[in-house]
């Protein structure tokens, strides 16, 4: 009986975030819904259409999402809420997020939409796997860097002159 | 005598050199991220979007076939050496092959696996060759009312049927309806939720919708809880070969999984988990050996893999015929379709039986190579697990990067995966499942087109979906999706009251 009431006190704050959490996606929800709602009203209507026109099914998807909104709101105050996340191979899902890490792909990211216009598809991918693998833990930078570097060569060589995509060359222009 | 002439044909196009090699692309490309966890096929068919300005369509969609197939075939691989399934349809596998494969008979399980996944496999095909005329026929008579309600069902069961909680799965249909709906609308030329982006016009494209959801959504969730200590595999160890005792164990439970997996794949309903579940709990039913199950017990191995391959092939019935994709890999594929500008259902074995005939074809020789490939090498397969986690995912950012960019070499579209990226991550976070969203996105517009069509048609008289009896017949299953999981969910429950009533006395 003991045992019980001690777990029950370690227990609560976090269910009590979560529920928040859930209150919390609840609402976007529903704002999400509204949001669609206000935006078909501003779909023009020409007159020819006005019997099953451009803005019967937004309306309905609007309605919807509000709805499922409310059903999750209903959900999140009596306190039932599913499982906390989705399992997967690679995740612990009794670990807290780590903000460090995504925050770290986040930056990687952003870095390659910035380059893959000015330095290339072969330079902003390298970067983008050398600067991933670093924030996810990894710290073979002597691994890392020819490994990105050829795989970016390869998939640039498989894509471009395979495949006929038309990918942006950067400080390789002109090196054909 | 029709199926066989075509099929004839169809080998004649699959057996060209050409598409043998992409065949060949198609089931290693398969196999590798089937083992490989945080990709499935459905993010490599749609990663491999882009080929299609350059390929001829039959030989893309041997290729997308193939890593279809060649998905359930290295999912089951990992699941019995790992103990964590790749995709859902393998949880079963993962019960008992894991099990096996800790008691050393590791082997045999990846044995009857890959042997049971290429019997099923080769009957669900030719369940498809003989049973796609059938359906062209009966589907010759669909009128767009029709094809609402079938693209309604197809909503419904993939909402209901899957995940944990019903709202759940409306949220993530609505949203993925939602983002279906940005850009011109092609009926009435009007411009919907564009926001005043001029990119935005020609909508969100599925490519970027499916790699953002799952492979920068996964990115990101893996990162914030990554596992850290790798999961053990379980060496392969003992005899490669089955006794004899285990294939007489085995070839009963494959027919019965086929004889199960076919049929409820081909449904509009579809999804693989069912049937994989249903043979599960019936090999424990009629096994000899009930002692064994829970320890190891091949049966419950053999069965399930056969179900989910055979569902396999049955998915391929509504999506060619129908044009009704009832999975996430499935609905990809039917966006493959688009992009080439062909439209699958009956016309399309008229007007393309080179394709729709050489891609069926194609299938029989993928499970031939698939076997050949999965028997002697699973071991060299299950080495891709050891690949460190940073690099997997870093390349599969890149690979992410790619697929998005080369669409219209244009950063928004950058800007979009990124954020849709982050809604996979909350999506994981809350327990939402991807695929209603996905299956949404594709599906939303060509059920809004058949509704639009089916009410002009009917001059804006909305009784037309419940006064046609093939409409409404269909609407009747739709509210029978619904029900069905409700009524099975409470009396779940009761008997679980009882059973704790019973405990407690």
């Amino acid at each position: 009986m003991m045992d019980r009431n001690r777990d029950w006190r370690r227990f609560q704050p976090r269910l009590r975030r979560e529920a928040l959490g859930e209150l919390a996606l609840a609402v976007a929800v529903v704002l999400f819904g509204a949001l669609v709602l206000y935006e078909t009203t501003q779909i023009r209507v020409t007159p020819a259409y006005s019997k099953v026109g451009p803005r019967v099914i937004p309306y309905i998807v609007g309605t919807g999402l509000v709805l499922v909104g409310l059903w999750l709101t209903i959900q999140a105050l009596v306190g039932k809420s599913a499982a906390p996340s989705t399992e997967s191979e690679d995740v612990d899902v009794t670990l807290p997020t780590d903000w460090v890490t995504v925050g770290g792909i986040a930056v990687a990211l952003v870095v390659y939409l910035l380059l893959i216009e000015r330095a290339g598809f072969v330079v902003a991918s390298a970067v983008l796997y050398v600067g991933a693998a670093f924030a996810m833990g990894s710290r073979r930078l002597v691994r890392d860097i020819p490994v990105g570097v050829a795989l970016a060569v390869v998939v640039y060589l498989v894509f471009t002159r395979g495949l006929d995509l038309r990918l942006p060359a950067g400080v390789f222009e002109g090196l054909d | 005598m029709g199926a066989l002439g075509d099929l004839a044909g169809g080998f004649g196009t699959a057996l060209s050199p050409e598409n043998l090699f992409w065949a060949l692309v198609g089931v290693l490309l398969g196999t590798a991220v089937g083992v490989l966890p945080g990709i499935g096929p459905a993010l490599t068919v749609a990663l491999l979007l882009p080929v299609t300005y350059s390929l001829e369509p039959v030989s893309a969609f041997i290729m997308f076939a193939g890593i279809y197939y060649g998905g359930m075939y290295g999912g089951s691989t990992t699941s019995i050496l790992l103990n964590t399934p790749g995709e859902s349809a393998s949880i079963v596998t993962a019960i008992e092959g894991n099990l096996m494969a800790k008691r050393g008979r590791g082997a045999a399980a990846l044995a009857t696996a890959a042997i049971g996944s290429f019997v099923a496999g080769t009957i669900g095909t030719l369940g498809l060759t003989f049973l796609a005329p059938v359906m062209v026929e009966v589907a010759l008579k669909f009128g767009a009312a029709e094809y609402f309600a079938l693209v309604v069902l197809a909503f419904t069961t993939i909402t209901a049927l899957l995940g944990s909680s019903l709202s759940r799965g409306l949220l993530s249909l609505f949203a993925g309806l939602a983002v279906g709906l940005v850009g011109i609308d092609t009926l009435s030329g009007q411009s919907r939720f564009t926001f005043g982006i001029p990119q935005l016009l020609d909508g969100i494209d599925v490519v970027t919708v499916a790699v953002g959801l799952f492979a920068v959504g996964e990115t990101f969730w893996v990162a914030s809880r990554l596992r850290h200590g790798a999961e053990e595999v379980v060496p392969v160890r003992g005899s490669v070969w089955m006794t004899r005792e285990e294939w007489r164990r085995s070839w009963k439970p494959w027919l019965r999984g086929t004889a199960v997996g076919f049929p409820i794949g081909s449904l509009p309903a579809g999804g693989a988990e069912i049937p994989t579940f249903l043979s599960y709990s019936m090999e424990k039913q009629l096994t000899k050996h009930p002692e064994e199950f829970g320890k190891g017990a091949i049966e419950g191995v053999a069965g399930p893999e056969a179900a989910n391959n055979a569902s396999a092939a049955g998915v391929l019935v509504p999506l060619l015929t129908l044009g009704l994709p009832t999975s996430a890999t499935a609905a990809i594929m039917l966006a493959a379709f688009q992009r080439y500008g062909l439209d699958p259902g009956p016309l399309l074995f008229d007007q393309d039986p080179d394709l729709v005939w050489g891609l069926i074809a194609s299938l029989y020789i993928g499970n031939v190579m698939l076997l050949v490939l999965n028997l002697p090498l699973a071991g060299v397969w299950v080495r891709l697990l050891a690949i460190p986690r940073p690099l997997l995912y870093a390349g599969i950012l890149v690979f992410a990067g790619l697929g998005t960019y080369s669409l219209n070499n244009s950063t928004v579209d950058l800007v979009v995966l990124y954020i849709l990226g982050g809604v996979g991550f909350l999506m994981r976070r809350f327990d939402i499942p991807v695929a209603p969203a996905v299956v949404g996105v594709i599906l939303g517009p060509v059920a809004e087109d058949h509704f639009r069509r089916a009410l002009q048609i009917s001059q804006g008289d909305y009784t037309v979906f419940v006064t046609r009896p093939l409409s409404l017949a269909i609407l009747l299953c739709v509210a029978l999706a619904l029900l069905a999981p409700l009524a099975l969910r409470t009396m779940r429950r009761r008997r679980e009251r009882v059973g704790r009533r019973v405990a407690a006395s």
